[in-house]
């Protein structure tokens, strides 16, 4: 370990001061990583469950579904980092879209042409803005007062005119007015592309490039470069490579289950030797070093193994296939034991908190006489609530149910058990690391197969499968390179620019790869998709790389501080709220001029999912940090639970309980990341 | 020459007399202390130096020519900055980002993300700080540490005269002393510094001037080399005051 010291040392002038964040740690401070990991899960989860989830179709219905959803929300989040909310955001969707189609129509009595009508629209809609920005400053409201009145005005001026109009409370027949056609194609137009044979092949080649690129940047910032490069390694990395490709050009041609496993076998195998090699050819290896065994490690390591085995058991001892209630199976004397047992912890564990408080406020010494009593009442109480609590959970859950929860639930806990023990041991030895994380490897891969076992739908047998597979392979891979290579101890600025422009580069060529299997595929993709990409990446340049970006954190950050330096405080402020006005005016022609009606009450209601796309994305209520990119991914997930649980025969009332649920999760992550990232000082 | 000088400034708000005949003077490359209690008038006399109020009488003279400045940001323009005690700083923007923060350089908008950190990291270490992570939240710097960001960033940002606001009296021991060093690195590149504080203790060794306000008056204006250290602290305390406090505490 000490030549690591020495060689981590010569690397860089490092500050002591610094604990040195690995690649992997500084991008779990950015903002929108809780809403990256929620999108991907979410995908995973309707993926594995559902055979049409991840068809080109059902792609283009749940992003035609987001587009909109994800423009406000960037905007919406542009302006709670700017520290303020604007709950007309949803309305104002449907305020433009209405005026839009009465001026159309009714205008001058047989309506105005659409090229008047949308710049008028445009302008209602920045005056409104406008509106909500100066009444803010002005009155120094909360801008969640002001802009509540701005919803109710403009919620009530929707029903009026409509009604006194067109007699109805929707706006019909948009797509008769004059002019429509142009306007139509900017904002309401459908592509279909015809599949052409190669997209299957620029996605597969894309996924590896980007892949190999991901890898290849994360090794760069967090090993030590050699002095001469070992060329051997490349020969290795080569032939791994090789064997990964041939794997998945051959796994596209076979059909035989057995062949598949085979080949996935060599795929995953190739990747882990060819990053070996990669890592070998570049950077420092070191010697393996310590014992086989860290102490250490012992504890988290035993619970990780205990859970894993109790999770066998109990699956083995109950029926996958039984929808009874765990209340009904015999036999009884075992259930009022568990009751027993339950009653007695819970009464136990309040009485103690309950007696712990009494010493805290009282002292131990000052027991007055009415303590005991009140134990006992407490422990009652406790014991009671227990019971109920198991009871109930006895009599609600089925045992199929309770079986693949302490499968997933039991089989979850035993890799992080692992993978904690691996940590654990990572200070100490290189060689019980190495062991630790290839268990795990094996355990992922054992849980794997148990619920592929079980698992009735073939989709999701395979894709579970796969998905386990990969991650054991990623286990294995991360736990070879940390005990053969150095780890780099300081920053390198060079080294870890380049490294992240190359994880950069990946990414981006992976996304590519995506979006043209997805474009051409025949699926019918919506114009708005392009709105939705081109004002999210307008958005995230001008808050990351424009000085209005930098007024927009300060304002939301601490606003007197940024008007003593001489930010324009008032005007940034007016200035988000005409962009929120606006790009709802957009949104509202986007719906408009593809349904061609406007219902009056377009928009009531959506702006606390934009909020929640927002705060799921990593934007702080108070405001002053966030991410617009994170509010798209929240648009994502919200999108996808309202596709994605009707598409998997779900009851759709499910949504809201989802929604609410990675709301919550999501919030979790992120304070919780964001604190830890903070602690590294 | 000096830089700025004040002459019989006094300030009153309707019948309240917040400032009264007070004159003192900064040169470049000194340090001026003004010491005083609370209510002594230090606030009043701050905002008039940085442009907040404007005197009631008295002159306002920078580098020989008379000023008045109308608001904050003509003082600002005048090469006046001012260090608040609460730093004008966003807790959870990077270091770098807060430095730059109003004046964002890049042409048409755009932030030069390279050089505003370059440079927020270089004229950090000119002043003698090194700060860990250029990137790190402000919010994670120390008491200590966060004023030193905004004293580099006056400096940078071509300040003639620096008003620091108190900016020992949250620090502990060690703290104070890091900014003290701040504040004389600050006056070694040439700027004037008006150091606004109640502790004698810290203005002693930093100041070579020392303005003392009780109650809004003056109660001197001195050279280094006419007041001892001890002579200061009882001058500031209120001389006879502090000795009958030490008699009837001494009493007991």
């Amino acid at each position: 370990m000490t030549d690591d010291v020495s060689r981590a040392g010569a690397a860089g002038a490092a500050d002591e001061r610094i604990t040195f964040r690995g690649p992997l740690q500084r991008t779990l401070i950015s903002p929108e990583i809780g809403a990256l990991i929620g999108t991907v899960m979410v995908w995973a989860l309707f993926w594995a469950t559902s055979e049409k989830f991840s068809t080109a179709a059902t792609s283009a219905s749940w992003l035609d579904g987001a587009a909109p959803l994800g423009i406000m929300s960037v905007a919406v989040a542009l302006l709670m980092i700017g520290g303020e909310f604007d709950l007309s955001a949803g309305v104002i969707t449907g305020t433009t879209g209405i005026l839009v189609g009465l001026m159309a129509q009714k205008f001058m009595g047989d309506g105005a042409t659409m090229w008047l009508v949308v710049p008028v629209a445009f302008a209602a809609a920045a005056l409104i803005g406008w509106l909500n920005g100066t009444f803010v400053n002005k009155t120094g409201l909360p801008s969640f007062i002001v802009t509540l009145a701005t919803f109710f005005v403009l919620r009530g001026a929707n029903l009026v005119f409509s009604k006194r109009m067109v007699d109805k409370v929707l706006v019909e027949n948009i797509d008769e007015v004059r002019d429509f056609e142009p306007f139509r194609k900017v904002f309401a137009s459908t592509h279909v592309l015809e599949p052409f044979g190669a997209r299957d092949l620029l996605l597969i080649l894309g996924g590896l490039i980007g892949i190999t690129l991901v890898v290849v940047g994360v090794l760069e910032q967090s090993l030590v470069r050699r002095e001469k490069a070992h060329a051997p390694a490349l020969g290795i990395f080569i032939l791994g490579l090789a064997a990964a490709v041939v794997g998945i050009v051959l796994l596209h041609s076979t059909d035989g289950v057995g062949i598949n496993v085979i080949l996935g076998v060599v795929i995953l195998g190739g990747a882990t030797i060819a990053t070996l090699g990669l890592a070998r050819w570049r950077y420092e290896t070191a010697t393996m070093s310590g014992m086989w065994w860290c102490p250490a490690a012992t504890k988290a390591f035993a619970g990780g193994i205990a859970a894993t085995v109790l999770a066998w058991l109990i699956t083995r001892f109950l029926d996958k296939s039984q929808t009874r209630v765990l209340l009904s199976i015999p036999p009884h004397a075992v259930k009022v034991i568990i009751g027993i047992l339950a009653a007695a912890g819970g009464g136990a564990f309040v009485a103690h908190s309950g007696l712990r408080r009494i010493r805290d406020r009282v002292g131990v010494t000052r027991r007055s006489p009415m303590t005991y009593p009140l134990l006992v009442l407490a422990a009652l109480a406790g014991g009671l609530t227990t019971l109920i609590a198991v009871l109930t959970f006895l009599q609600l859950c089925t045992e199929q149910g309770f079986r693949s929860a302490v499968q997933v639930g039991l089989g979850a806990v035993g890799i992080l058990g692992l993978l904690a023990a691996k940590g654990a041991a990572r200070r100490h030895s290189r060689r019980a690391q190495l062991l630790i994380g290839a268990i795990a490897a094996v355990v992922v891969l054992w849980n794997g197969f148990l619920i592929r076992h079980d698992a009735g739908s073939e989709r999701f047998r395979t894709g579970f499968l796969t998905t386990m597979a990969i991650i054991a392979a990623i286990v294995l891979g991360n736990a070879l390179l940390e005990a053969t290579m150095v780890k780099r101890g300081a920053p390198e600025p060079a080294a870890d620019r380049r490294g992240r422009n190359i994880v950069f580069a990946g990414i981006a060529v992976a996304a590519l790869g995506v979006a043209i299997r997805l474009t051409w595929s025949g699926a019918p993709m919506r114009v708005s998709i392009v709105w939705w990409f081109g004002v999210t990446m307008i958005a995230a340049y001008v808050l990351a790389r424009t000085r209005w970006g930098n007024w927009i954190f300060a304002v939301g950050g601490n606003k007197d501080a940024a008007r003593a330096v001489g930010v324009p405080v008032d005007r940034t402020k007016v200035g988000l709220f005409m962009m929120v006005s606006l790009v709802g005016c957009l949104v509202g022609l986007l719906t408009a001029l593809r349904y061609t009606s406007v219902a009056a009450s377009q928009g009531v209601g959506e702006e606390f999912e934009y909020i929640i796309a927002a705060v799921v994305g990593g934007c702080l209520l108070t405001g002053g940090y966030g991410s617009v990119i994170g509010a798209s991914f929240g648009a994502m997930i919200a999108a996808m639970l309202a596709t994605g649980i009707p598409g998997a025969r779900w009851n759709t009332d499910n949504k809201y309980i989802f929604l609410g649920a990675v709301l919550f999760l999501a919030v979790l992550v992120n304070q919780k990341v964001r604190k830890k990232a903070q602690e590294a000082r | 020459m000096n830089l700025l000088e004040l002459v019989s400034i006094s300030k009153y708000f309707g019948n309240v007399t917040a400032l009264d005949d007070v004159s003192t003077h900064v040169e470049a490359g000194k340090v001026t202390c003004v010491l005083g209690d609370n209510g002594a008038g230090k606030s009043t006399f701050i905002k008039i130096l940085s442009g907040v109020h404007q005197q009631s009488k008295g002159d306002y003279i920078l580098e020989g020519t008379p000023v008045r400045f109308e608001s904050p940001r003509d003082a600002r323009a005048a090469g006046i900055a001012t260090v608040y005690q609460d730093l004008a700083m966003a807790p959870l923007m990077s270091v770098w980002r807060n430095f730059f923060l109003g004046s964002e350089p890049g042409t048409l908008g755009r932030f030069d993300h390279e050089f505003a950190k370059a440079t927020a990291k270089a004229e950090m270490k000119k002043m003698g700080i090194d700060v860990r992570d250029i990137d790190q939240p402000v919010g994670t710097l120390s008491g200590g540490e966060r004023q030193s960001v905004a004293i580099a960033r006056a400096v940078y940002f071509g300040a003639k005269v620096l008003i620091l606001d108190e900016p020992t009296s949250a620090l502990g021991v060690r703290q104070s002393g890091v900014v003290l060093r701040y504040i004389r690195a600050a006056a070694e590149r040439g700027l004037g510094v008006i150091f606004i504080t109640h502790n004698p203790h810290h203005a002693y060794p930093v100041g070579d001037r020392f303005l003392l306000l009780n109650r809004g008056r003056s109660m001197g204006d001195f050279a280094k080399s006419d007041i001892a250290l001890d002579e200061l602290t009882s001058l500031m305390a209120g001389g006879a005051e502090l000795q009958a406090l030490q008699h009837e505490l001494g009493s007991r």
